[in-house]
């Protein structure tokens, strides 16, 4: 009897059905088909089919659920088991591949929270999208003969031009003007310190910008003159528990202001910055004529717009508008343009912003090296896996043998790896909340890491393990359980050189980048290194810089405080003056007798000192003299221009200028000398045209040159006389070189960032050199075995192994050298002075890289060559 | 202890089951119900009746020797309890008696 019941059904019923009831069950349908066959096979076929499915009911289907559980909990159990114990087994392997992922996903969670920050900047204005700046550009006739560029605009601008928008544009609906930082010196009972970062604001504020509120009437807060807003920072500094609002608080020792609220700090995410806000009507007060004057700079101007309109039709009606307001002005062209506030801290081009800028550039650059890091860091996960997993094929063999199947191997294998890279993740996660708050602190940056304690964020590490577990595990499972067992055992597998073109891109990638960073991290330094080392036409060094910020009491006794600091044997010179090189400077409209004899207006910025400045300063006479106390007129008729300026007035020979006629704020006489040029700006910029004034009313900072010998013991002596002299005066220094050097703060951020993440680089590189060379190794154990029996040194043999590496470093050097002296060179462009790019730099980074990729290789050909011959030749 | 319930083809396969005395299984039973009933049964109408009744404790079941035969598959063989007896036996006594009762009426 040939004739045989459908197989399908058959399988199915021996699937499903109880063992105690399957002879049965089968027995009887079998009999019956027998039966039908004989009568009608197709039928037969039919009612076989259908009594299967008739029996396929609760009753006899078996229990799976509860045997096939405990089957795959226990295989779940024994293949982490095993997985833990391969991680074991192989203690060194197994952390420097964890180390490896862990570092890479690390740098690129911080970088992603860096550019997350960046990118957050002044969104928690709920009105962001529709508040604007105005822009101003001043531009001299010599200027106006270029078209004018967005980098010639800045936001610092007059006052009137938010009232006169309201009145021209029906689109503007409000306007809020602020002032740049104001220095105020608070006095709370005993508490007294000199405040920085205090603004003068129209009563607005919260109108347009979402700070919150503490305490008090956020509509009211600087309606009244003498209003003060603080800062929670403020108001605990002056009152610690103390109810703030309703209090008041004496002003510059004379002026008693009340606060009228108290609101949060402004947020780290913002692009301007406060600790306190003074109502607009108390600087009206002091100084009304500057709310009429479109020449006079100080206020920074944002406007919201009236609901469907746009900014297209404000700009069609801007030089109309510019141009009405200034009239009579003969030689400044006056232009005005708008931005989005949202733009203020990534994208504004224009000068002379209220608070730090940041850099789109920067953004696309770190977020692309993170995307790099971590893409490296992936596939060198799964490289070194593989090479890894090759050494287990005869696990894997006998395995087989004893009849694993190719799904059980395949689980295997990703258990393993998903246990692996879910350290991998969780160390990522530990150096992230370890080195955040360091890299905050580095960089002035806040990294929010508390987003990576969301489900969100346990979702995608989730998959991210099991991805990366997946990606890294089977490629292995797929290639090793594939091989027949018998070869396996036999001790031949094939070596797949598929995978190696692949991995060799990606080494002469990893170096390429390495180098390429080495390179970027080497110049970078060398650049502030020549920063440091350049003569800046002044002595920077041992000055202090003591703040009195314009106090009245102190400029009256000036000169007895100069005397009595001069009498102190290790105070060799004192001068004052309104700023030191390095801070923020104002412009002055500036009319001087040209060549040509014309009475021409150039806009330098201004300097106003004392009699003893130049000097104290070592700064250089060009021609001329400097001011004097000899020349009792140098205070109201004489002005001293640098050499950057007289070319304003198109004059090159310095001596030219001496005794040409000026007007200046008011003041008219002749020009009496002219300075070299000196940096007193930031070295981004050249020297630009500089006047100096003697004012004595106008000073605010003493310069002190100090000896070197007892720095410490001096400092104690000069705060102790500033206390006798000045009592109503906190000690308020600083010491110059460290003032110019914060202009340059966000270089060496820039530099050390550089610098951490050529070392990630560079290890991560080695990684995947370290996955290359123990995979071709293990591959030629045989070929080095024969070799050596055939005579070969250990020194031949590593050569041997460590060529083809030369080959590929010597791509990457190619690839990187260029790219790297492209990227360096618009860097420095950046810089006015600028080192030159010397080419041992390049050497050395390729020569560092090369000597730690070479150490990293001989760990394994060393190994090899090292090894027995006996051992690799005698399992054939 | 109250006596589980005996449907009625339950007690129709008890029945077949009492009367093939040890030589009762599952087609055998299904034939003979077949003839006697003179239409279709499914087998596994037999099968269920069958288990329901050996968990009920009516029936006892054996396996026979293997054969070549029905897919080498072994014969389950089934007899009757004395429980499946007594049970049978009331449930002919109950049958009889309201058979009895019913009063002589001619159906013309």
């Amino acid at each position: 009897m040939n004739h045989q019941p459908p197989k399908r059904a058959l399988k199915f019923l021996r699937w499903f059905c109880r063992e105690d009831f399957i002879d049965e069950i089968e027995g009887d349908l079998v009999e019956i088909f027998e039966l039908h066959y004989q009568e009608n096979p197709k039928k037969a076929s039919r009612s076989f089919w259908w009594q299967v499915i008739l029996h396929f009911r609760p009753d006899y289907i078996k229990s799976f659920h509860l045997s096939d559980y405990l089957i795959q909990r226990t295989m779940l159990y024994i293949n982490f088991k095993l997985a833990w114990r391969h991680i074991l087994k192989k203690k060194l392997f197994s952390f420097i591949n964890i180390l490896g992922l862990g570092v890479g996903i690390a740098s690129c969670l911080i970088i992603f929270l860096y550019i997350q920050f960046e990118l957050s900047f002044d969104k928690y204005h709920k009105n962001l999208n529709n508040t604007y700046r105005v822009l101003h550009a001043y531009r001299n006739l010599e200027e106006q003969q270029n078209p004018i560029t967005p980098e010639d605009y800045q936001v610092w601008g007059n006052a009137p031009v938010a009232e006169a928008m309201l009145r021209d544009f029906p689109e503007v609906k409000s306007t809020f003007r602020f002032t740049s930082d104001v220095e105020f010196l608070l006095q709370y009972k005993d508490r007294l310190f000199q405040e920085d970062h205090i603004i003068f604001a129209d009563a607005n504020a919260f109108d347009l910008f979402s700070w919150r509120m503490l305490e008090g009437d956020p509509k009211t807060a600087l309606k009244e003159p003498n209003s003060l807003v603080l800062t929670k920072k403020l108001a605990t500094k002056y009152f610690g528990n103390e109810e703030a609002v309703g209090k008041t608080i004496k002003v510059d020792g004379s002026d008693v202001y009340k606060i009228t609220a108290v609101m949060e700090n402004v947020p780290a995410n913002s692009h301007f910055k406060f600790d306190g806000m003074v109502s607009m009507n108390t600087f009206q007060k002091y100084r009304p004529n500057v709310f009429e004057m479109w020449d006079y700079v100080d206020f920074y101007t944002y406007f919201t717009l009236e609901e469907n309109t746009s900014l297209a039709s404000l700009n069609k009606k801007a030089d109309e508008f510019a141009k009405k307001y200034t009239k009579e002005w003969a030689q400044t062209e006056y232009r005005v343009a708008f931005e989005p506030a949202a733009d203020a801290y990534l994208h504004s081009k224009a000068a002379r912003q209220p608070g730090e800028v940041g850099s789109i550039t920067n953004l696309y650059i770190f977020g692309a090296v993170g995307i790099f890091i971590l893409l490296i860091a992936c596939i060198n996960f799964v490289n070194l896996s593989t090479a890894r997993s090759v050494e287990r094929a005869k696990e894997v063999g006998i395995r087989k043998v004893a009849g694993a199947h190719k799904s059980t191997l395949t689980f295997q294998f990703l258990a393993e790896f998903i246990l692996l890279s879910t350290f991998g993740v969780l160390l990522a996660l530990l150096l992230v909340i370890y080195f955040a708050p360091i890299l905050q602190d580095m960089t002035g940056k806040q990294l929010n890491y508390q987003i990576f304690f969301s489900w969100q964020f346990g979702l995608i590490a989730l998959a991210g393990i099991l991805f990366l577990g997946t990606a890294a595990g089977l490629y292995p499972a797929w290639m090793i359980s594939g091989y027949s067992p018998a070869l396996v055992l036999k001790g031949r597998y094939g070596s797949s050189t598929k995978g190696l073109l692949l991995r060799k891109v990606l080494v002469v990638c990893q170096f390429g980048l390495s180098i390429a960073l080495m390179i970027g991290t080497a110049i970078v330094f060398s650049q502030l290194q020549f920063l440091q080392s350049k003569n800046l036409g002044f002595k920077k060094e041992q000055m202090l810089i003591l703040d009195f910020a314009w106090d009245n009491k102190v400029k009256q006794q000036m000169d007895a405080i100069e005397q009595t600091f001069l009498a102190h044997p290790n105070i060799t010179a004192v001068s004052a003056s309104r700023a030191v090189p390095g801070d923020f400077l104002p412009n002055a409209g500036t009319t001087i007798e040209d060549k040509k004899g014309e009475m021409t207006m150039n806009n330098p910025t201004i300097y106003e000192i004392d009699n003893t400045f130049i000097q104290n300063y070592g700064i250089e006479m060009a021609a001329g003299r400097a001011f004097s106390e000899e020349f009792p007129s140098d205070s109201l008729h004489a002005l001293i221009l640098n050499e950057a300026a007289i070319a304003m007035w198109g004059y090159e020979n310095p001596e030219e200028i001496i005794g040409k006629s000026f007007r200046q704020w008011g003041k008219e006489g002749t020009v009496i000398g002219v300075v070299k040029d000196f940096n007193y700006q930031s070295l981004h910029k050249k020297v630009e045209p500089l006047s100096l004034r003697y004012e004595p009313r106008s000073l605010r900072k003493f310069s002190i040159r100090i000896k070197s010998d007892n720095l410490s013991s001096t400092l104690a002596d000069i705060e102790n006389i500033w206390k006798d002299l000045a009592p109503h005066r906190p000690f308020v220094y600083t010491f110059l070189d460290d003032n110019f050097n914060r202009q340059h703060k966000a270089d060496e951020q820039f530099g050390s960032i550089f610098g951490v993440f050529a070392g990630i680089a560079i290890f991560v590189a080695c990684l995947g050199l370290f996955g290359l060379t123990a995979y071709t190794t293990s591959q030629r154990t045989k070929e080095i075995g024969i070799r050596k029996v055939l005579g070969a040194s250990s020194v031949q043999i590593v050569a041997l192994l460590s060529s083809s590496f030369l080959k590929l470093f010597a791509v990457a050097m190619v690839i990187a050298v260029p790219a790297s002296w492209f990227f360096m060179k618009n860097w420095l462009n950046g810089f006015a002075y600028r080192t030159d790019i010397n080419f041992w730099v390049f050497g050395l980074a390729g020569l560092l890289a090369l000597s730690i990729a070479l150490i990293t290789i001989s760990w394994q050909s060393f190994k090899a060559a090292m090894a027995n011959p006996i051992d690799s030749l005698r399992s054939e | 202890m109250k006596i589980p319930s005996l449907g009625e083809f339950e007690e129709l396969v008890l029945l077949t089951v009492a009367a093939q005395h040890d030589q009762a299984y599952g087609v055998s039973i299904m034939e003979s119900l077949e003839k006697k009933l003179q239409k279709k049964i499914n087998i596994s109408a037999i099968h269920v009746a069958l288990k329901r009744m050996e968990e009920k404790g009516f029936i006892q079941s054996r396996f026979g020797g293997i054969t070549n035969d029905r897919g080498g598959r072994r014969k389950k063989f089934y007899v009757i309890t004395a429980f499946g007896k007594q049970v049978l036996d009331n449930q002919y006594t109950l049958r009889t008696s309201l058979y009895l009762s019913i009063p002589k009426i001619s159906f013309g």
